[in-house]
């Protein structure tokens, strides 16, 4: 297996240029479905390849908390640009995850907080983790899928 | 790093020199390929993930984010079918962050949002 080098302190733009060259991508089967409006259909996010390799391999990418520190600041009315960029490139990079440790680090990094918060609070799970065989064959009524009722506690 | 060069200027033999201040700004910091219609993910640099949000309408999220959300993202499709593939698709912006690019898949002759069998996004800018 390809060593990672000691990575603290070096930006990630150059880590992830790294990892593109050194590791192969890692097609994930998982798949994360959400849904954060009542008047929308069904999101489903899927993980990149090469993000994936990265978080298996460990020593690359920043812990979660950096990008809610970073969303906090975004979130500010005044806000223009970055000023704790830094976060991203001089924190500890996380170990080597499973991959399933890497989808619940992704749910936090790229759904709303206010999915992933209280998922199964309400009537029916907001989100759900399935693998690609269960998501629908044909993109028919796309617009319509939903979280399936059946999956209320 | 390994390798690494430290120059603020690389010289052709012949065609002239080049500050890499330009190389440095003018690069693509971040790029995705994928499915529209299905949504997977075929190759990418500084992506995290796509987001298939319905017919036609994705989010990418970049994994060293952006400076500003005034960054440059730029995109392109392909048609779904042997027929679509003639259509024009009118790509446009969901929604800019400094860490994700919502943009959406128009067609023209459909006049509706519509799957593109491809879809290629690239952003332009200063990372944070």
């Amino acid at each position: 297996m390809t060593q990672t080098p000691s990575f603290k302190g070096t930006h990630l733009f150059d880590r992830l240029c790294w990892a593109k060259e050194n590791l192969d991508g890692v097609q994930s089967d998982y798949r994360v479905v959400y849904e954060d409006s009542v008047d929308e259909c069904a999101k489903i996010l899927v993980p990149d390849p090469n993000w994936m390799a990265c978080a298996l391999q460990g020593g690359i990418l920043p812990p979660v908390w950096v990008y809610h520190e970073l969303a906090k600041d975004e979130a500010q009315p005044d806000f223009k640009k970055h000023t704790r960029g830094y976060l991203l490139h001089e924190t500890e990079p996380m170990p080597a995850m499973t991959e399933e440790e890497a989808i619940e680090y992704l749910i936090q990094k790229d759904c709303p907080q206010s999915v992933w918060t209280n998922w199964d609070s309400g009537n029916k799970p907001k989100m759900v983790i399935c693998k690609t065989e269960q998501l629908p064959k044909t993109r028919t009524w796309r617009n319509a899928w939903r979280i399936s009722d059946e999956l209320a506690a | 790093m390994a390798g690494k060069i430290i120059a603020d200027q690389i010289e052709h033999s012949t065609a002239g020199s080049l500050d890499t201040s330009y190389v440095v700004n003018g690069s693509a910091k971040a790029w995705a390929n994928y499915s529209g219609s299905g949504t997977t993910l075929n190759d990418s640099l500084n992506t995290s993930s796509a987001t298939d949000h319905g017919t036609g309408q994705y989010t990418t999220s970049w994994t060293n984010s952006f400076d500003n959300a005034t960054y440059a993202g730029s995109m392109i499709s392909q048609g779904s079918s042997t027929v679509n593939a003639s259509y024009f698709f009118n790509m446009y912006f969901g929604g800019m962050a400094t860490g994700s690019l919502r943009i959406n898949s128009y067609s023209q002759a459909a006049v509706a949002l519509q799957d593109s069998s491809n879809v290629s996004t690239i952003g332009h800018g200063d990372l944070a």
